[in-house]
């Protein structure tokens, strides 16, 4: 157990120094310039390296001491967090082809009957309120321009 | 101070203008609900109305969006006092004798003795704002490139020093809030920097998106499947004046409360968390009887509460005088006040007194609208408080979604939003914190001006930030923060509780 978050804790500044990496060697083709003339590249150079430092420190002290590096999530749900990204994502995707009101009406659905297990009424007619509520507190009262999408809505 | 005063009163004549009036209230009202309501803070919700605003004037705009700011310290004390639960990071303190107050039958003159201590310290941190913001901006008039770039490395360092983590953590997220924040057109030579082709980020990642992901979907994705027990006393809340050894009792903490957050928050970096832990453990010393502390002790309540809401009146003085915010809310407003076509800086008071004035009379007349709403409004409060979160999360979502829309009309924002409440989760799994990443996201781009300028302007020599008196000090400061946890294993941040 201990290997393990030692290993996951460690990865996660693993990422960071491969972040910091991609910063320094994006910003060489950018071009950093001089201390005296700095380029656009200039700041990511200087901020990718630092990001490299500052990780290994991190990671050095992951390996030295793992406790307190993981937080402990109350009973993450990753299976659900996954379902929830992935509707997010379909949302962005739709949202402008099917409009605003049917989408977030699905979307809603969706969240409140399969993720949060609300019954599948109460989700349908919340996700309708919610819907046709903030269309009309954003497209009408707001004057924001929401997505009509073929449906008109 | 007459000229102050004349401007205030200029100030009281924007505010009390209606349309200003309406979006005063509304702003303090959505700022109560949003702190009583734990899951979505004013930081979140600032960057959520952002779009909202566009159509408004923006002094309209800013007094609202002030409103949430101030009105979540109001909100917040009210689920701590009556769930144990903070309904934001600045309340967490109230909960230790708020909540024992409430479970002795004394939830009412807690709640009481919040709102009071709460307006008791805005008005005094408005008074200081009318007497320092102007007085500071005069003599940021003298800043140039170095003492600017020096004055947010201070920042971006005290808040890595006040982190609850490790404080390399903290500084690797500020490195990548600057990293991000600079993507888009160089300032100077227009050159496309890590935009991959992509036209929306051709004028960099919006400050709104990033929030919205970060302290909005993130928190929702983190309570997937955590069944939160909302247990308010069933009990009628009586007995909301405090009565006079209450009073007496609590004037000398509100008092010293109101004056520590108040000089805390000038502190680029410091907020209103930390002072809050400051003030009550400066009460718990100074009290004949500490042991009181913890069971339910009323100065308990009175000195976190005031010291909170001074704390915020003291973070809008680095903001309006000096174009630099100081904590992640304060970085939207400044992202809002530069959507509005406004220059945040020394210059800010000079060029626009109708929006620093008119604001600074708003916060007084929201102050004293929260004083007048919110007692009798506990009770719908409370209320709110039972709405299931299953239901709640999924509209945080919601909204998240369609601020993110809403501020380009493109769907890329909504990736973007997406995106960083990956980020954001994966960062509370690993205990790094977001608030480092969305100051330096916002002072990045300025950061990095002000960085090559100092370095055009003195050909290249560093040496030009320990030459000019203001910005040598800046750093020197910088740099003691940056080594004192070296020498100490004691540092502030390290002292503040997990759940704030």
């Amino acid at each position: 157990m201990k290997r393990t978050k030692t290993i996951a804790a460690s990865a996660g500044t693993l990422f960071w120094i491969a972040v910091g990496l991609l910063a320094s060697y994006g910003a060489t083709r950018l071009g950093v310039g001089s201390i005296t003339d700095p380029g656009a590249g200039f700041i990511f150079f200087w901020s990718g390296l630092i990001l490299i430092v500052l990780s290994l420190i991190v990671f050095v002290d992951a390996l030295r001491s793992f406790e307190n590096t993981l937080r402990q999530l109350p009973e993450i749900n990753w299976p659900k967090i996954a379902l929830v990204l992935f509707a997010l994502l379909l949302y962005a995707f739709v949202l402008e082809k099917l409009g605003f009101v049917f989408t977030t009406f699905v979307l809603m659905s969706f969240l409140l009957g399969c993720i949060q297990g609300a019954g599948w009424f109460r989700s349908f007619v919340v996700a309708g309120a919610a819907a046709l509520t903030s269309y009309a507190m954003f497209e009408l009262w707001l004057k924001i321009r929401l997505p009509k999408g073929i449906l008109g809505l | 101070m007459f000229e102050s005063l004349a401007s205030l009163l200029y100030g009281f004549n924007i505010a009390l203008q209606p349309q200003n009036l309406l979006y005063c209230f509304i702003g303090v009202t959505m700022g109560t609900l949003v702190g009583v309501l734990p899951g979505i803070g004013p930081t979140a919700t600032i960057a959520l109305l952002l779009p909202a605003t566009f159509a408004l004037n923006p002094i309209s705009a800013i007094i609202m969006l002030s409103g949430i700011c101030y009105g979540a310290m109001y909100g917040g004390s009210t689920t701590s006092i009556l769930l144990n639960i903070p309904g934001e990071a600045s309340s967490v303190v109230t909960c230790f004798d708020g909540y024992q107050m409430a479970r002795q039958g004394r939830a009412g003159a807690a709640l009481g003795i919040s709102a009071f201590a709460s307006f008791i310290a805005g008005t005094f941190s408005i008074f200081g704002l009318i007497l320092l913001a102007p007085t500071l901006a005069n003599f940021a008039l003298r800043f140039g490139p170095p003492e600017y770039f020096a004055l947010m490395v201070m920042g971006l360092t005290v808040v890595a020093y006040l982190a609850r983590k490790l404080m390399a953590k903290a500084l690797m997220m500020a490195v990548v809030g600057i990293l991000l924040g600079c993507i888009g057109l160089d300032p100077i030579t227009a050159t496309p920097r890590f935009t991959f082709g992509m036209l929306e980020l051709a004028d960099g990642i919006g400050i709104a998106p990033v929030v919205m992901g970060l302290f909005g979907i993130a928190e929702v994705l983190e309570n997937l499947g955590v069944q939160r027990k909302t247990e308010v006393f069933a009990e009628k809340i009586k007995g909301l004046f405090p009565n006079r050894e209450d009073w007496k009792r609590s004037a000398g903490p509100m008092a010293r409360g109101s004056l520590l957050g108040f000089s805390l928050g000038l502190l680029p970096g410091v907020g209103a968390i930390v002072p809050q832990f400051l003030s009550y453990a400066l009460e718990k010393n100074l009290s004949r009887n500490p042991e009181r502390f913890g069971n339910g002790a009323i100065e308990g309540v009175a000195s976190p509460e005031a010291c909170n809401n001074a704390a915020v009146g003291g973070t809008f003085i680095p903001l309006l005088s000096l174009g630099i915010p100081s904590t992640a809310m304060t970085a939207i407003l400044l992202g809002a006040l530069m959507i509005y076509g406004l220059t945040p800086g020394p210059l800010l008071i000079k060029n626009s007194p109708d929006l620093f004035w008119g604001v600074i009379a708003s916060m007084y007349i929201g102050n004293l609208m929260l004083l007048i709403l919110n007692l009798p409004l506990i009770p719908l409060w409370v209320r709110v408080l039972k709405i299931p979160y299953a239901y709640l999360s999924c509209f945080i979502i919601l909204f998240c979604l369609i601020g993110a829309y809403s501020l380009n009309n493109s769907t890329t924002d909504i990736y973007v939003a997406i995106v960083f409440s990956v980020i954001g989760l994966l960062m509370k799994k690993f205990a790094f914190e977001p608030a480092p990443l969305v100051l330096a996201f916002v002072l990045g781009p300025l950061l990095e001006t002000a960085l090559r300028r100092s370095l055009i302007q003195s050909d290249g020599s560093l040496l030009i930030f320990l030459q000019r008196p203001i910005s040598a000090a800046f750093i020197v400061f910088s740099i003691v923060v940056l080594i004192a946890p070296l020498f100490s294993h004691i540092r502030l941040g390290r002292g503040l509780s997990e759940e704030d």
